[in-house]
């Protein structure tokens, strides 16, 4: 019989841990990770401290791209996955490149998520998500002072307490999707806001973004409800939304990640969903939750990674950490981190 | 920020234009103000099977060898290009077609076998020329675009190139190529413009003056053209042959005229002949052609009769490895040949050397009345080279030939024994310089002598001819520092620039080293030569061949046992490989 | 050779038809896509419209609100081509851009004395009166809402549809002399026998309007609205009001519509609720998209188990679901799971959870629910005369498939009612020309749909129409797009000298080497044997699934040896 081969779609904190937990259970396998990302596992709750200057971009990274290959593990770095068909095993790249698996873990994480009315104002906005959004920042930020975050999510908050912290001017629009992961309420806004205005940042008042322009003197202007905002920067921060658009007609259940048992079983032999774009059924709580965070990740990648080969590993979240957002559960330590 | 030196490869099966996109990129990175030399290598075959490679290295300082890893592969053909992956840099970047014309399996992408640092950029080549020109066939031209976007390379210089090819095959195809090519550029730049500065740029560097690409052979045969020549006779062989295309289509335009012989036997006989009638001629051959025509050789040397001829070396022996290089004729080229027939051996080590010597290789073979042998290899044959553009010195065009003083009227000895060796020489049918000529021992007058005395003397007097050549030949050149040098590295022929490139890093690096260039063979200039030798703890001889054939030559001018570097791996020498050697050796 | 024309109605012929012109035969009306298209490309708007109009008679109205079958199937959309054709596009600017009247393409047939009456003007009713009219047949539609469209005029909102297209193409209908009699309600103004009286032959097609309930406690709340319902009387102009937070439960293109009416008469927070997930609605990317931008949420997983209020609504309960297998009509099982209940808030609730026939007084056989039991293959009711489709019969569908049902049973009534067939559907084979088509064309991008920006100029004209229309030249670019499957590409073996270099310059793995086909019982390829050695190759064979019809090979070709061939599915006239 041929060897079992593995395979992680993604490299982030999860698919990463998935592939060592593999390489460390299953000695005989062949372990493939594909990312889109180019290079090693990088940590992307240190983005904002890297944009800063704070942190070298060798520190970003959990481990060097060469290290996979003394561990075993093959990394296809810089691939994409176009579509998986996980009855007949086979997954295949964008380059036209068809890849047979015995064990499949879907570990992608999400992309930033842009509500949909905002969308045409995209080319306007920075997300900052990958090491190369980041890179566009720290080019950005030499030439403004200025920034204008939109939304609310985990990482602009940090983010807001870096930039201020370097000196720059932020402002603040917390607005309809602000908080994501946490569903908005005005208790919440209360104390975000204030806690924000404590660090000398500008909170707008609550309201919805109606347009966006780009002045002739690379200001870019905002109008809400209230008022008109100018700001050299405009970050756009309403928390990530699994990249699964590639599952579409895969078979596996889709909702706003892949649909997974709490074994994170994608219901399909052999197929798990990880980290991020996992949705995951808890029994106990007779509902889905998803995860955010680094340490959630880790913990997910090895459950994943320990069933494929054939154990039988809860997925807990800590129920502490639960949130209830728009109907859909939550697992995070936000509010320990904020 | 380090000066630019990059290897940038192309790789593809035949039919897929990628010597065709070497040649341009080569064209467009001169236009562009850089230093380059390049080397392809493609199948021995007949056209249509087999897998193409094209190397080219591209800097800011003078390129003097390829580099062993590349920094740049462009997949024309992912089945073939697999075989590159060894000889990538741990961060070369990879430019490959993601939209083949059929899904493959797992590891039919070259995509597959990349390392993790390297950057694989996928581009479809194939659909974006079918886009823009209706076929896939110019996607050799939409992978120079992307290369072009992503490394910030002027797009006029491409241009330029393709234009230059392109033009005569009519505006259509012109169009059609270089819509393909911004095709390629557009769509890198729009789908990678965050990624682009992730790669170094490469821009484009001040010229100093006008370059000219050319070839080993193209030098050669410009240089021969350039000398006057007037007759050329050969035979087809590789690597030899693009000097008898070449002049097949240019000789004629200057009045002369090329002649494609039965066999090397002829086309060396040809060559005498001409000479003898006083008229400048040349052939050029690779060693099994050349083994044909010793005889011929020693003939000229015995009957002192001018010839030029050119070995262009492959692996050997015999038919041996055809379309690979190799530097072990340097035996049969010195001594090959019935009897003590001493000649003169020329050894180019680059593409402007190439020109010149064969340009003064008339005037030396006229004046000295001997055959001389142009030595170079198919590395340095098929090598390109961007130059500064050839001068044709007066020199080499002006008439090397001693005619007999007029006083000797009717009294004319041919072979007569002058001081320096040089009887002079009457072009048969002069009036009162009538002479006798033979391939036997021949007396002063040209008349058959077997006695002892008469071959011992004339024997010496062709020797010291050549002996006397001496002072008209290249002087050995030497690369070091003053003072004593734990090693002395002697080179020779297409190793010489690889040779140089270790020294340097070497001497970048503190190490007490020097390096010399032999360009002529035979003779050779033992004082220089050896009182660079006594300067050194260690001498090294790096060769393309097995025996080490200069080390055999002159090796014994060392007070020691030479050391020696051999390798027989039909590619061109590397300089890594002898700088890790130089390190062993001085540790 | 253009002109030698061959009509088949070899079984073999409607096979290839049905796997390489993959559009028109996922068309239920068998619309001649790659014709029209073909003839929007050279400029012809009218033809163009009226080859559609041939087939489906309301290319105006399909061109907006179909459901597009076609284009899930279009050979373009393959995973390795990119996006398929947007073909309803152009079917709206084939009817955006004509200068003609929308005037019957058939030729009126000399008068037959027979009467028939059809009972609904919605598209399976007016689709039928237009065949029976083009016929011969004096037709009498009886129509129980003041203005005859059915659903396309009382279930789908404006902003989708603007009424005035819908009136010319129903205007185009009833030029053909067919009479109309509006606010008649058959079983209850006059009787379906009294009608058969009158007519030699009475069609019913009067759809699905009675709203399948939730079937939950609280239904009856204040606030409460089924989806058809609250369409209808927002279609009719009267004043519906809801409150600010609304919950759509449903997951059809009614639920859609009604969210986006919703919004449009005033409501600040609408959410639809699915019981699965966005990745199972059947409405198309576009739509979904359109609607977010609204501003309406889509929440999913979730099944109904209450609503709350005392006397209008307050709140639902809702069960968390999980979804199971795929049933085999594509439809993912969902289970409300156990203990999982939740609340969401609400001031209105509009249920879509889709709509069945209602029965009404019929004579003859009846099924459980007091429909008339018809066949769907001959269409007739227990009782002589009286004939049934449309949704009616199938229960809810598309309007392209009601259009289809409504011709359908109309030819049948012909037949039925003069003993002869008028059509036969045949495939019509002619030899042309290869395409013009330039490769670069299949590189184009797909011309969007472009739509009214900033999104709060829909609110402030709640009836503006959303989608704007290509222009011109838009449109002429995505016909473009079309690779023109109902081309045949074939290698002439007789003359073909194996030199390959067509495989040489295909564009994808369409042209193969093969040792032998493999034949249905009709005699039709099915499939081809592939051969990787040289000595097993009988034949180099053109994939006609596979083929873009670039038209590569043939100019490749020195033999000259692929012959073209133009294939359509066509009604003949007999």
């Amino acid at each position: 019989m041929a060897e079992q081969h593995f395979v992680v779609i993604g490299n982030g904190p999860a698919g990463n841990e998935a592939a060592l937990t593999l390489r460390e259970h299953a000695p005989e396998a062949r372990v493939t990770i594909i990312s889109r990302e180019r290079g090693g596992c990088f940590r992307p709750h240190f983005l904002p401290r890297f944009v800063v200057g704070k942190l070298a971009e060798e520190d970003l990274y959990l481990s060097s791209a060469v290290s996979y290959r003394d561990k075993g593990i093959k990394l296809r770095s810089g691939q994409e996955v176009v579509s998986v068909h996980p009855d007949k095993r086979k997954i295949i790249l964008d380059h036209k490149e068809i890849i047979s698996f015995d064990g499949l873990i879907i570990a992608v994480g999400g992309r930033p998520r842009i509500p949909e009315n905002l969308m045409v104002f995209g080319d306007l906005m920075l997300t900052l998500k990958t090491v190369q959004d980041a890179k566009v920042w720290i080019r950005k930020l030499n030439e403004t002072d200025t920034v204008l975050m939109i939304g609310g999510d985990l990482t602009s908050l940090s983010f807001t307490k870096q930039l201020v912290d370097v000196g720059k001017k932020v402002c603040f629009a917390l607005n309809d999707d602000a908080f994501w992961p946490l569903r908005f309420d005005r208790y919440l806004y209360n104390q975000v806001a204030g806690r924000l205005r404590e660090n000398g940042v500008e909170v707008l008042e609550y309201s919805r973004i109606r347009g966006m322009s780009l002045l002739s003197d690379g200001m870019i202007e905002v109008n809400t409800d209230y008022e008109k905002v100018r700001a050299g920067l405009v970050g756009a921060f309403f928390g990530l939304k699994p990249d699964i658009a590639f599952l579409a007609r895969s078979g596996l259940k889709i909702d706003r990640g892949i649909l997974v048992d709490e074994y994170l079983h994608a219901g399909f032999e052999g197929v798990y969903a990880t980290g991020d774009c996992a949705q995951v059924f808890h029994p106990d709580l007779r509902d889905y939750w998803v995860s955010i965070g680094h340490d959630n990740a880790v913990a997910l990648g090895r459950t994943a990674a320990l069933n494929l080969i054939g154990e039988r590993v809860r997925a807990e979240p800590d129920m502490a950490c639960i949130f209830d957002v728009q109907g859909v559960q939550v697992n995070s330590s936000w509010w320990m981190e904020f | 920020m380090s000066a630019v030196d990059v290897t940038i490869e192309i790789c593809g099966m035949s039919g897929d234009g990628t010597i065709a996109a070497g040649g341009l990129l080569n064209g467009a990175l001169s236009a562009a103000g850089f230093s380059v030399l390049a080397f392809d290598s493609y199948p021995a075959e007949i056209r249509g099977f087999g897998r193409c490679v094209t190397r080219t290295r591209a800097g800011e300082s003078e390129m003097m060898a390829l580099a062993d890893k590349t920094s740049i592969l462009i997949s024309l053909d992912d089945e073939q290009s697999r075989s590159r992956i060894p000889f990538l840099r741990d961060d070369a970047v990879v430019l490959f077609d993601n939209r083949p014309v059929v899904y493959v399996g797992e590891g039919q992408s070259i995509a597959a076998h990349l390392e993790p640092k390297m950057n694989p950029f996928g581009i479809p080549f194939g659909d974006l020329a079918a886009e823009v020109s209706g076929a896939r066939r110019g996607r050799n031209l939409t992978a120079l675009g992307a290369l072009a976007a992503l490394f910030g390379l002027p797009g006029n210089a491409f241009h330029g190139a393709v234009k230059r090819k392109f033009q005569p095959k009519g505006e259509r195809v012109l169009d059609a190529n270089l819509k393909c090519f911004d095709a390629g550029y557009q769509y890198c730049r729009d789908t990678f413009k965050d990624r682009l500065e992730r790669i170094s740029r490469l821009g484009s560097r001040d010229k100093t003056g006008e370059r000219e690409l050319l070839s080993g052979n193209a030098a050669i045969s410009l240089g021969a053209l350039d000398a006057g020549l007037r007759l050329y006779f050969g035979y087809p062989i590789t690597p030899a042959t693009p000097i008898m295309e070449y002049l097949a289509k240019e000789l004629p335009k200057k009045g002369g005229a090329v002649m494609q012989m039965e066999d090397e036997i002829a086309s060396i006989g040809g060559v005498l002949g001409s000479f003898y009638a006083g008229k400048r001629a040349m052939t050029a051959t690779s060693g099994p052609g050349f083994a044909l025509m010793t005889e011929l050789i020693a003939h000229a040397t015995v009957a002192e009769i001018p010839a030029v001829i050119v070995d262009a070396q492959r692996g050997g022996p015999a038919t041996g490895l055809p379309t690979k290089t190799e530097q072990s004729d340097l035996h049969a080229a010195v001594f090959g040949g019935p009897g003590d027939s001493a000649r003169i051996v020329l050894a180019p080590t680059n593409v402007s050397e190439c020109y010149y010597y064969t340009a003064r290789s008339f005037g030396l073979a006229e004046k000295y009345q001997t055959p001389v042998i142009v030595l170079t290899d198919f590395f340095l044959d098929n090598r390109v080279e961007n130059i500064l553009p050839p001068k044709n010195r007066p020199e080499d065009i002006e008439n090397g030939n001693v005619y007999p003083d007029p006083s000797k009227h009717g009294v004319y000895r041919r072979f007569e024994d002058t001081k320096t060796g040089i009887s002079p020489r009457s072009i048969p049918g002069t009036e009162g310089f009538i002479f006798r000529t033979t391939g036997l021992e021949h007396t002063e007058e040209g008349f058959p002598d077997y006695s002892s005395a008469n071959h011992m003397k004339m024997t010496e007097k062709r020797h010291r001819k050549i002996e006397g050549a001496l002072t008209d030949l290249p002087e050995p050149v030497e690369f070091s520092p003053e003072g004593n040098l734990d090693l002395g590295v002697v080179t020779w022929g297409s190793t010489f620039g690889a040779a140089l490139e270790a020294v340097q890093r070497a001497q970048g690096e503190g190490l007490k080293v020097g390096a010399m260039k032999i360009s002529s063979i035979y003779p050779y200039h033992s004082d220089s030569i050896r009182s660079f030798m006594m300067r050194c703890n260690d001498i090294l001889f790096p060769e393309l061949n097995y025996e080490g054939q200069l080390a055999n030559l002159i090796g014994h001018l060392f007070n020691k046992e030479v050391l020696r570097f051999n390798r027989v791996t039909g590619l061109p020498m590397s300089a890594t490989d002898i700088y890790v050697r130089i390190r062993a050796i001085v540790e | 050779m253009e002109g030698n024309i061959v009509y088949s109605t070899d079984p073999e012929d409607f096979y290839y038809v049905d796997i390489n012109v993959p559009c028109q035969s996922a068309c239920p009306a068998d619309t001649n896509i790659p014709a029209y298209i073909r003839a929007l490309f050279e400029g012809e708007y009218q033809n163009s419209y009226d080859m559609n109009r041939a087939a489906n008679i309301l290319p105006g109205v399909l061109g907006r609100v179909c459901s597009r079958p076609c284009e899930d199937k279009c050979r373009h959309g393959e995973a390795e081509l990119g996006l398929p054709v947007n073909i309803c596009h152009i079917k709206r600017a084939a009817s955006d851009f004509r200068k003609g009247k929308a005037a019957s393409p058939f030729n009126a047939l000399p008068g037959i004395d027979k009467k028939v009456g059809i009972i609904g003007s919605g598209p399976a009713g007016l689709a039928a009166a237009h065949d029976l009219a083009c016929l011969g047949f004096s037709v009498t539609i009886y129509e129980a809402m003041g203005r005859p469209g059915g659903m396309l005029r009382y279930g789908i909102p404006e902003f989708r549809l603007p009424r005035q297209v819908l009136d010319i193409e129903i205007e185009a209908v009833l030029r053909l002399g067919v009479a109309i009699e509006t606010g008649v309600s058959v079983g209850r103004d006059m009787d379906v026998d009294e009608l058969l009286v009158k007519h030699d032959a009475l069609l019913s097609a009067t759809g699905c309007y009675r709203p399948i309930p939730l079937n939950v406690p609280g239904e009856s709340l204040e606030g409460v609205h089924s989806g058809l319902e609250f369409m209808m009387k927002v279609c009719k102009g009267e004043n519906v009001r809801l409150g600010d937070r609304i919950l759509v439960i449903g997951a059809g293109f009614t639920a859609f519509d009604c969210a986006r009416t919703a919004l449009r008469i005033g409501a600040k927070e609408v959410s639809i609720c699915l019981r699965r997930t966005e990745e199972d609605l059947r409405v198309t990317g576009d739509e979904i998209l359109e609607t977010k931008k609204e501003g309406v949420k889509i929440e999913s997983l979730m099944l109904a188990k209450e609503i709350l209020g005392k006397q209008s609504v307050k709140g639902v309960t809702f069960f968390r679901t999980r979804p199971g297998k795929n049933r085999d009509d594509g439809k993912r099982d969902v289970t409300p799971i156990a203990g999982s209940e939740f609340v969401l808030e609400t001031d209105a609730v509009i249920v879509a959870t889709g709509q069945r026939p209602g029965p009404f007084e019929a004579p003859g056989e009846k099924d459980e629910n007091g429909l008339i039991i018809a066949d769907r293959e001959f269409f007739r009711a227990s009782r002589k005369g009286l004939y049934v489709t449309g949704d009616y019969l199938t229960g809810p569908s598309t309007v392209i498939e009601a259009v289809a049902m409504g011709r359908r049973a109309a030819h049948r009534i012909a037949r039925d009612l003069t003993g002869k067939a008028f059509y036969e559907k045949a495939v019509c084979l002619k030899d042309c020309q290869p395409t013009d088509r330039k490769r670069p064309w299949d590189f184009l991008p797909r011309q969007e749909m472009p739509t009214l920006t900033p999104v709060e100029k829909r609110f402030e004209i709640p009836d503006i129409e959303v989608e704007t229309g290509y222009l011109k030249e838009q449109s002429r670019e995505e016909a473009k797009r079309c690779y023109l499957c109902y081309l045949h590409y074939e290698i002439d073996m007789e003359r073909c000298i194996y030199c390959r270099y067509c495989i040489d310059v295909a564009p994808r793995d369409c042209i193969k080497l093969v040792n032998g086909v493999e034949t249905n019982d009709d005699g039709a390829i099915i499939g081809f044997v592939e051969t990787s050695e040289w000595e097993k190759v009988n034949a180099v064979i053109i994939d006609n699934k596979r083929c873009i019809r670039c038209g590569e090979c043939v100019r490749v070709c020195p033999m000259d040896c692929i012959s073209v061939t133009k294939v359509e599915l066509v009604d003949r006239k007999i």
